[in-house]
């Protein structure tokens, strides 16, 4: 009982204990009932178990759950009503400090204390967590028994039994299907009250329309670059240029080609295998895209800049661009391979009837009828790739500079959330909630993308059905 | 109009004319085909030039340089009571004696002035535990082999600075080198010094993540998927269930990073830094993946299952859970072994919740401070130190390896169990 956490535990394996025992009784005795000659009872005897069970062990889990939230503030609350905490600092780290050392003395994870005081204050520690622990102990099991009591004074060949059990298993489904939409709700109510503080320090215009973006805010004076400007246009730029440009100049030939040539021309064998090995370009993890940009890529970019003649720079806009279209290739050629293959097959009859050539089908009649679906996933795809972030936190660089030189450094809305909210931060400044405001930019536009992206799939699909 | 076709004199393919134009439209159609074999043949080409490029890093990141150490443990000032160390004492006993300088003067009087600096910071540690497993060593001369420092390995793989490669020619000479492979590598922890790095304590810290993801997204992604497909009304609730579920699948993993930042450290206060944290987050992410998958997995089961069951009497509930789900378990299954793996190789939400500390010891339980997989390639790929790139390369192969592993059960249980109606 040293532990409190490991006291929890066992109080936990004595409910369920208890509640194991409810079910075999409780089947049991409803199996007695099933007497030929006799009416058959309602439910099977098995549901009984179940009624006892839940009753047993629900009501004593919940009282946990809330026991263990409130547990520790009882404890705090006797050990600061004790004498030996009389004279503590009025400081509250110090306090904090104390307080902690004399909870590890009381678990036993420490054996000895730094600080007298915390050594004075262990036995009051234990002995308080021993007592709420008994009480915890003591209530939870009365709560089993006389819940599992009063559900096994119910079984009888009358009671239905399965009812009560499957309603309680409606209400566990329909909480689960809920969690989603508080997902949804969380991720829209932090990043809009953190993005509302954040546009009460900085004017939304500016940060929308500003060209100028240096977060990091002055700690001297006279401190170079520190003008704390939050104008994030140049990363907006960023993003785009990279995840939408320079990665679907790679992702939309290759992968619209790729698709084409997999369903129009390859044998199934080959259709089998490739298909797959493609696909696994889009389960290889972005931190290993960005490792493989920012060692391999970054360098031969460069090289190939400087043999042109133009300075570049070790991160490069071209290089993690150019890795991101390769990550999107599957996406690209996956969509691209759906929408083709749902162009009816009398659409391609009828032009090879014609006398037309597999290619000029393909590039007359096949490619403009699937052309909404491959919109539609390039659509995707883009979403996909401005939302993207260890390829360019590793190989895009941190500057944020308004260019259309690929082989310069931009940085992006992602990069520059990691970069704002890890190493120092101190909460409530704009430089941190600034992140939870490209962070809203960003859900919103991903957002708005998919919507589009799945509209003008779904329009197209009823065109053709 | 018919006037004009019967003006009009039928074509007549064999003019030269006719002949070149058709040998035309064939080489481009020639053209355009290799032109597709050329997109899928370029794919795959950087597909292979990735995973080449990393094993070849990798490869040499698995095996280590060890450089032998003749120690004198009874003329070396050292004063450890041998009978200490079998008891339960044996830990305090180490610390107190001083290892290191001991490794460190016997090496200087082996190897020269610079000698210490041929071991890993982290040598001295080895012979603490060679101590500890054979006390009888202090009592003679002992032969250790330990690991080299960093310059000196990568030497020893043919790319070290010119000094170093001297240095190693020079050992392998008196014949003090040996390459072995690397168990520490697999067993070790973060670590400073590249010689020492290694990866068991990021991988438990993504073992332990992956459980509590597996835990919540599991239950609660099949649970929903069957309300959804089998129990929902139609009606505004629905849709909305519906339209959230299939929007979380497609929202950045960075935005659940923030979520998880913004409630789960700042509102519910709970450890930073902890797998428990990055597993509530990471199964967010990976719950609509298991619902997607696991409504198409249901829809897939036929009709006539649930009409037969509901026909010789069973309720709702009873034709779900005793019919439906079990058939339609491969599905899910597969799906839920993609999303885990999906959320294995995940970086940027693990980021935003402080899972990037340095951390020196493997976790003990999911509240304790802990790295992940990935996360231990970032921070190393971010290192200065040149020992750490084959190491960041090494990491990566594991992880590739489980990713692989895990893929490929998926699509084995995929074709082993799944059933066409």
């Amino acid at each position: 009982m040293r532990n409190p956490s490991l006291s929890l535990t066992a109080i936990l394996l004595l409910v369920l204990g208890l509640g194991l025992a409810g079910w075999f009784a409780a089947r049991a005795k409803a199996r007695a009932f099933a007497r030929p000659g006799e009416t058959r009872p309602h439910s099977l005897p098995s549901y009984h178990g179940w009624y006892v069970l839940l009753w047993a062990v629900l009501p004593a889990l919940l009282f946990l759950g809330v026991w263990s939230s409130v547990s520790g503030g009882l404890v705090m609350q006797a050990v600061m009503d004790s004498p030996a905490a009389a004279n503590l600092p009025g400081f509250e780290m110090q306090r904090q400090a104390i307080f902690t050392e004399a909870r590890a003395l009381a678990d036993g994870t420490k054996t000895a204390a730094f600080n007298p005081q915390a050594t004075a204050l262990a036995p009051v520690f234990a002995e308080a967590t021993t007592r709420y622990t008994i009480i915890a102990t003591v209530v939870a099991l009365l709560l089993a028994f006389s819940g599992g009591a009063f559900a096994f004074t119910r079984v009888s060949p009358g009671f239905r039994a399965r009812t009560k059990v499957e309603r309680l298993v409606m209400a566990a489904l329909l909480i689960a299907s809920l969690i989603a939409i508080l997902t949804t709700l969380g991720i829209v109510a932090s990043l809009l009250f953190e993005a509302l503080r954040f546009f009460s320090m900085v004017s939304p215009i500016e940060f929308l329309f500003g060209l100028n973006w240096s977060p990091q805010t002055a700690i001297r004076a006279d401190q170079a670059g520190s003008s704390g400007a939050f104008g994030a246009i140049p990363l907006f730029w960023g993003t785009i240029f990279i995840g939408a440009i320079i990665a679907m100049i790679v992702a939309i030939p290759l992968g619209l080609m790729s698709a084409i040539f997999l369903t129009q021309y390859a044998s199934a064998t080959v259709r089998r295998w490739m298909k797959p090995l493609l696909e696994i370009l889009a389960g290889v993890p972005t931190v290993v895209y960005g490792y493989f940009a920012a060692l391999t890529v970054a360098p031969a970019v460069r090289g190939f800049a400087v043999a042109l003649g133009i300075p570049g720079s070790s991160e490069s806009a071209l290089a993690a661009g150019l890795v991101m279209g390769i990550m999107i290739i599957p996406f690209v050629s996956s969509m691209a391979d759906d929408s083709i293959a749902a162009v009816p097959q009398a659409m391609r009859d009828g032009s090879l009837a014609l006398g037309a050539t597999s290619s000029e089908t393909i590039k007359k009649v096949l490619v403009p009828a699937a052309l909404p679906g491959v919109v539609g996933g390039v659509l995707l795809a883009v979403s996909r790739a401005i939302g993207e972030t260890m390829i360019v936190v590793m190989a895009a660089g941190l500057a944020a500079n308004l260019t259309i030189n690929p082989f310069e450094s931009v940085t992006t809305v992602t990069t520059q959330i990691v970069q704002l909210l890890t190493g120092d931060q101190e909460f409530d400044s704009p430089k941190t909630l600034a992140a939870f405001a490209l962070g809203l930019v960003l859900f919103i536009v991903t957002l708005l993308l998919n919507i589009v992206a799945l509209r003008v799939v779904k329009k197209y699909r009823e065109a053709y059905e | 109009m018919s006037d004009a076709v019967a003006t009009r004199a039928p074509t007549d393919w064999k003019t030269g004319a006719m002949q070149q134009r058709i040998r035309r439209r064939y080489s481009a159609e020639r053209r355009f085909r290799l032109l597709g074999l050329g997109a899928v043949m370029l794919s795959a080409g950087f597909l292979v030039f990735l995973l080449v490029t990393m094993l070849g890093n990798g490869i040499k990141g698995f095996t280590q340089t060890e450089v032998r150490l003749d120690i004198d443990f009874e003329k070396s000032a050292l004063f450890i009571d041998p009978a200490a160390l079998r008891g339960p004492s044996a830990d305090a006993a180490l610390a107190a004696a001083d290892l290191e300088g001991t490794v460190r003067t016997a090496a200087s009087s082996q190897y020269g002035a610079a000698g210490a600096g041929l071991l890993s910071e982290s040598a001295w540690l080895r012979v603490r535990e060679a101590v500890k497993e054979d006390p009888a060593l202090l009592s003679r001369r002992a032969t250790l082999w330990l690991p080299a420092a960093s310059p000196i390995d990568i030497a020893a793989k043919g790319e070290g600075a010119p000094e170093a490669e001297r240095i190693h020619a020079q050992l392998e000479g008196r014949n003090a080198v040996r390459t072995g492979f690397n168990w520490n590598f697999l067993t070790g922890s973060d670590a400073t010094d590249p010689a020492a790095v290694g990866i068991w304590g990021a991988f438990k810290g993504s073992l332990l993540t992956m459980l509590v993801t597996l835990a919540l997204a599991f239950p609660v992604g099949v649970l929903s998927a069957v309300y959804l497909e089998e129990y929902a009304p139609r009606n505004g609730w629905t849709d909305t269930i519906e339209v959230s579920i299939n929007n979380l699948a497609a929202v950045p993993s960075i935005i659940f990073g923030l979520l998880g930042l913004a409630i789960f450290l700042n509102v519910m206060h709970l450890p930073r830094s902890a797998p428990l944290v990055g597993g509530l987050t990471l199964a967010l992410m990976t719950m609509p993946v298991i619902v997607i998958a696991g409504r198409n997995a249901i829809k897939s089961v036929p009709p006539s299952i649930r009409d037969a069951a509901l026909g010789v009497g069973a309720s709702k509930i009873q034709v779900v859970f005793h019919h439906v789900l079990p058939l339609a378990l491969p599905g899910i299954l597969t799906g839920t072994i993609i999303g885990m793996a999906r959320a294995l190789g995940e970086t940027a939400p693990l980021l935003m919740i402080g899972m990037r500390a340095f951390i020196a010891s493997p976790p003990g339980g999911v509240t304790d401070p802990a790295t992940a997989l990935p996360v231990q390639i970032f921070l190393w790929s971010d290192e200065v130190s040149r020992g750490f790139v084959e190491k960041t390369s090494a990491a990566i192969i594991v992880l590739l390896v489980f990713l692989l592993a895990m893929n490929g059960l998926a699509i084995y249980l995929r074709n082993k169990f799944e059933r066409r109606w």
